[in-house]
């Protein structure tokens, strides 16, 4: 027993010390995965001088992290893939605003917060994929989100799950442009027209037309990049190149897209945060970003990487204010929880 | 009689050890007195009967599925021997280092209509493109599929002990009165370790129900999935929690209920001369089933995942095994052993006040820490973020330099709530196996409350301490959610890189520390297996007498 | 006039308010005695010498050993103030300690000192060669020799045993018994034995209780004690 209060001890010095930390730093709390994330953050230690230390998670459980750790927090920077978190972390109070020159120059105000309290770092579109060997030329003539649900797609449409916030963001901005009523008969009619029951990433959706289980997939733009570029594997390259990606609703409201984001917590270090967003949004930086993740970048200049670029990159956008995702997140939610999705 | 022991310490301590620990579970149930958001109406009337419907379903799929392959295979390698059944008995234990949520992708990849499995098929007898061979698994099916083959163990470890030290003549007569082998099985071997059985099948339901990795990827709504849409997709966290508090009571419940079940046998005596079961040697046929009932778990648990794992690795995601790693896999071992130190220690002081001053209201209590096992880590990571930042205003902004919050304290105050039951099932079962006239007799010989522990309690719960060891050691390096959170800054453990990845399916990715999961969790078990073999008492001198598992 | 060991005053005890297991027992011991308590089971016999070591805690009544209050409704002393010793009838021998050292448990001092007194008891009971093996090496009445042989080991005021021999067969019983009865006699030990088995009574004590129903039914000099067949209990001539 003696040993096992030893250890004890010695165990307790050793956990109060990982807590102390560096003076010059910048706190991140990220609900983005990515390896190449890490190699721009070092970039910017390289440059700058300043540490980036991250906890990554699921953005919700960080954000609620930061509610409770309230005025005690250590986050300086709230990163997120999805444009609902930021506007909920607004509406909770969490973020002030970004005081910097680079960002009211380089992004459009509706990839912004209201007050800048946050800024769009990379864009993707939800996009369909369809099998050009089923699915016509007419078919496909200013095919919407919402001529999913017509009779003539019945059992051909594969989409995710309705737990996917990629999903719950795309339903949300029908909801803010046609109320809840009519979005809430439109996914009843797109969830009889389903091929199977939800199932699998967006990968999945992907595969399953490749396969021919479906005709038309509804799937974030960066994926067949993803596919093509080989990093899957062989057997994804191949499902690839059978189907064909294609940018809804151009005649319409353009097509739904969404953001990775960072937001400026009240944390303690305000000063590092903003040049850690500003670098974020350098020519440098964005190059990285859009070359490793396939993603659209935010500032002008930077080209997409070519894999995703050769599908065309002037394609219209859904100007629906990104923040509204996160508005009408729970009747989406809800909606879809009532049609079965 | 309780005012006078007031200030026995053997009351107090525990009861400050658990007032600390219990807070985080409080929390969460406290929330149930607090109001009621309109998603309730939602919830209620769209998504809470069939959240209630999977879970249920999984639960008795599970409970089958765990007690046929758990308690059968305990009882072949306790009482026969049989080909390969010196490397089975203990083989039957490696599933613990594969979580269900990395079985769960391991399936997916073999058997979704165009996974490994079924391309393999088509390709083998030259099938059409649409021929699909395996059944379908993302369902409630192959959601209690897989708990079955990752939780059996627990079921097993214990049938195995109680097997061990099941008195052998109850067997002999069952085999002088003309019953058949399966008939002494199941009319006197289960009966005789049911309690054992549920105690197993507790830690498994509880691991079940907390569940979210397996069944969102299999696309199945439990309610712990429902949990998580009421915070992630309603944006409600109040009204998840109360969901989390919910399925507390009902676990609480349960767990009063199994204690109220065997409060006869609670102080009844174990023997302190362990009787061997002679293992009949089988036959044939009998051989053949034996062999194949208990090498098919390992095979499906734990070989075949892996085989699918590396085969990823190997052709995407090599590069995981770099100088980090070391950092990453030595975070993962540090905190496993020190919350597996900690729960067993803590383990240890309940159950033997509970033993030592047959304290009931602590009895009663401990059930709410143990309940922590059931709690989906996210949720109950903030509550003990909540209890960091209380403390911190509290005493420690006040009179020291440092802060809990966001230090490793929090991350393994989280683990070791989540993971107490699983040291508290095998000490406490531990307890019940030392005689009481032992406490008696070492009473009347000048003993103390600390004596007593120490040189008699602890010896003889060598074992058991081992064995808790292991369930939480393996625990620990699988469990995510907690682990997300509250670590600290750019502090790394292979579960965090693993559910990165994983969690958004990047499968490809995730293989490489999911192999390295395994073979972290694999290390302990392998020697803290040969440790308990060791560890039985008078073991060297009469080898045959101790059987090792 | 002999020094009073033991005293019970009027000792009740109940399990449940309803179940009245002891209903008013009185009990003197004296130094040297040894006493056998009798009586079918479930008469409370066990649950009177588990109240005298102070395992239980009686419902009523009082207990004093060698004149000071161990148990009544305001006093309690624990077990391991009592200066007792116990003897169980399951032995229960410590797993994991030799036989040496299960003797010398119990005792205080320096290490070849209570290695020394160990040993001699052992000898006494004729087990000295078993001292480094465990308990689960010997027979069972060589287990019980050993038991005896730890709970004598620091000299307690009074030895309690609990149907000490009935695990033992017959022709090992009364070799014990005869042995036991000696060593007890030439060592001064006090002794309670709890036994079902009338022959244990009346070859090893000098004084004999019948408990019936939670009372003493009958008492007096073990000699005096004769079996009723028919029935299988006793009655005192």
């Amino acid at each position: 027993m003696n040993l096992i209060t030893r250890i004890l001890q010695v165990s307790m010095a050793v956990l109060i010390f990982s807590a102390s930390s560096f003076a010059n730093e910048v706190n991140l709390y990220s609900g983005r995965h990515y390896d190449s994330d890490e190699k721009l953050y070092s970039k910017f230690t390289a440059e700058t001088g300043i540490k980036v230390n991250v906890v990554s998670g699921k953005g919700k459980a960080l954000m609620q992290q930061i509610i409770t750790e309230g005025n005690s927090s250590p986050a300086d920077l709230f990163v997120t893939v999805d444009a609902g978190n930021l506007w909920k972390a607004q509406k909770e109070g969490l973020f002030q605003k970004i005081t910097s020159s680079t960002v009211d120059s380089v992004v459009p105000k509706n990839l912004r917060g209201p007050n800048n309290e946050w800024v769009a770092l990379a864009k993707r579109a939800r996009i369909m994929y369809y099998n050009p060997r089923t699915v016509t030329e007419a078919e496909l003539d200013g095919l919407t989100y919402e001529d999913l649900a017509n009779p003539e797609w019945n059992g051909r449409v594969v989409i995710r799950k309705s737990s996917n916030m990629y999903n719950q963001s795309l339903v949300a901005s029908l909801v803010a442009n046609h109320g809840v009523d009519a979005t809430e008969t439109w996914a009843n009619e797109l969830v009889a027209n389903m091929a199977r029951k939800p199932e699998g990433n967006d990968r999945a959706q992907i595969m399953a037309v490749a396969n021919g289980e479906a005709d038309i997939a509804v799937a974030n733009s960066y994926y067949i990049a993803l596919m093509l570029s080989g990093k899957k594997g062989t057997e994804q390259q191949a499902a690839a190149n059978k189907v064909v990606p294609f940018f809804p609703s151009q005649n319409g409201r353009g097509t739904h897209i969404n953001v990775s984001g960072i937001g400026l917590l009240k944390g303690p270090n305000t000063h590092n945060a903003v040049k850690l967003i500003d670098f974020l949004l350098s020519e440098e930086a964005q190059n990285h970003i859009v070359k490793n993740s396939f993603e659209y970048p935010i500032r002008d200049g930077v080209n997409a990487h070519p894999l995703i670029a050769q599908f065309g990159t002037d394609f219209k956008q859904d100007q629906t204010p990104v923040s509204s995702y996160g508005e009408f997140n729970p009747d989406a939610v809800k909606l879809m929880e009532r049609a079965g999705w | 009689m309780f005012y006078k022991n007031l200030l026995d310490p053997w009351i107090i301590l525990p009861t400050i050890l658990f007032a600390l620990f219990v807070v985080p579970v409080i929390w969460i149930i406290s929330s149930l007195f607090g109001d009621y958001s309109d998603n309730w109406t939602h919830i209620y009337n769209y998504t809470l009967s069939n959240y209630i419907y999977n879970t249920i379903f999984i639960i008795i799929g599970t409970s089958i599925g765990t007690l046929i392959i758990g308690v059968g295979s305990a009882w072949l390698v306790t009482t026969y021997n049989f080909t390969g059944k010196n490397i089975l008995e203990w083989a039957l234990l490696l599933p613990f280092a594969v979580p269900p949520y990395i079985l769960a992708y391991t399936f997916t990849g073999l058997f979704d209509s165009y996974g490994t499995a079924n391309n393999l098929i088509r390709d083998i007898f030259s099938l059409p493109h649409e021929f699909i061979f395996f059944p379908k698994l993302r369902n409630v099916y192959g959601a209690a599929i897989v708990f079955s083959f990752t939780l059996y163990p627990y079921v097993y470890l214990v049938s195995r002990m109680a097997f061990i030290n099941q008195s052998r003549s109850i067997l002999e007569v069952g085999r002088t009165l003309g019953f058949s082998k399966f008939q002494v099985f199941y009319k006197l071997g289960i009966p005789s370790i049911r309690p054992a059985i549920i105690a197993g099948l507790m830690l498994v339901l509880m691991e079940t129900i907390s569940d979210f990795g397996a069944v969102e990827h299999f696309s199945v709504n439990t309610f712990t999935t429902g949990i998580f849409s009421a915070w992630f997709g309603l944006y409600d966290f109040h009204t998840a929690k109360q969901l989390a508090a919910l399925l507390l009571i009902v676990v609480i419940t349960f767990l009063i209920l199994e204690k109220y079940s065997r409060r006869k046998n609670r102080y009844s005596s174990g023997s302190n001369v362990f009787s061997p079961i002679a293992a009949e040697k089988l036959k044939g046929s009998k051989n053949i089933f034996a062999s194949l009932f208990c090498t098919i778990p390992v095979f499906i648990g734990f070989v075949l995942p892996n085989i699918q794992l590396a085969y990823w690795a190997l052709n995407y995601k090599l590069d995981f095994f770099n100088e980090k790693f070391i950092t990453t896999a030595w975070n993962t071992f540090y905190l496993a052993i020190l919350t597996a130190i900690i729960c067993a220690v803590l383990a240890i002081i309940i159950n033997f006040s509970i033993r030592y001053r047959k304290n009931k209201i602590l009895n009663i209590l401990s059930s709410f820490l143990t309940v922590g096992y059931a709690v989906p880590g996210l949720i109950l990571a903030l509550g003990v973020s909540q209890l960091l930042v209380f403390m911190d205003n509290l005493l420690f902004r006040e009179y020291l330099e440092f802060v809990l919050t966001g230090s490793l304290v929090g991350l393994i105050l989280a683990f070791v709530i989540k993971s107490f039951a699983l040291a508290n099932s095998t000490i406490e079962s531990g307890f019940l196996r030392i005689n009481n006239r032992l406490d008696d007799v070492a009473k009347t010989l000048n003993t103390s409350g600390w004596k007593l522990l120490t040189q008699i309690h602890l010896p003889l719960l060598t074992t058991s301490f081992l064995t808790s060891m292991i369930l939480v050691v393996s625990e620990v390096i699988k469990e995510l959610p907690a682990s997300l959170i509250l670590r600290p800054f750019n502090y790394d453990t292979l579960a965090i890189s693993t559910y990165i990845y994983a969690a958004e399916e990047r499968m490809f990715d995730a293989a490489a520390p999911s192999i390295a999961i395994v073979g972290v969790g694999l290390l302990p078990i392998i020697i803290l297996s040969r440790l308990i073999v060791k560890s039985r008492p008078g073991y060297r001198n009469n080898d045959n007498h101790y059987q090792s598992y | 006039m002999t020094e009073i060991i033991l005293e019970i005053k009027n000792l009740r005890h109940s399990f449940n308010t309803d179940m009245e297991v002891l209903k008013g027992i009185n009990l003197n011991v004296s130094r040297g005695e040894i006493v056998s308590i009798l009586g079918p089971s479930g008469c409370g016999k066990t649950t009177l010498l588990r109240i005298i070591a102070g395992l239980e805690n009686q419902s009523g009544g009082t207990v004093n050993i060698s004149d000071t209050i161990v148990s009544d409704s305001k006093n309690f002393v624990p077990t391991e103030k009592r200066d007792i010793g116990l003897v169980v009838q399951e032995r229960a021998l410590f797993p994991h300690l030799t036989i040496i050292k299960n003797v010398e448990f119990g005792l205080k001092g320096r290490r070849d000192e209570k290695y020394k007194t160990a040993l001699n008891l052992l000898k006494l009971f004729k087990v000295d060669v078993y001292a480094n093996n465990y308990p689960h090496e010997i027979s069972s009445g060589e287990q019980q020799r050993v038991a005896m042989a730890r709970a004598m080991a620091p000299n307690p005021k009074i030895l309690l045993m609990d149907e000490p021999f009935g695990a033992l067969d017959h022709a090992l019983k009364s070799e014990l018994r005869d042995e036991t009865k000696k060593i007890f006699k030439d060592n001064g030990t006090t002794a309670i034995i709890v036994s079902h088995d009338f022959e244990d009574a009346i070859s090893m004590s000098d004084h004999v209780l019948i408990i019936d129903d939670g009372l003493v039914a009958q008492e007096g000099p073990a000699k005096d004690l004769i079996p009723i067949t028919r029935n299988n209990s006793f009655k005192i001539a």
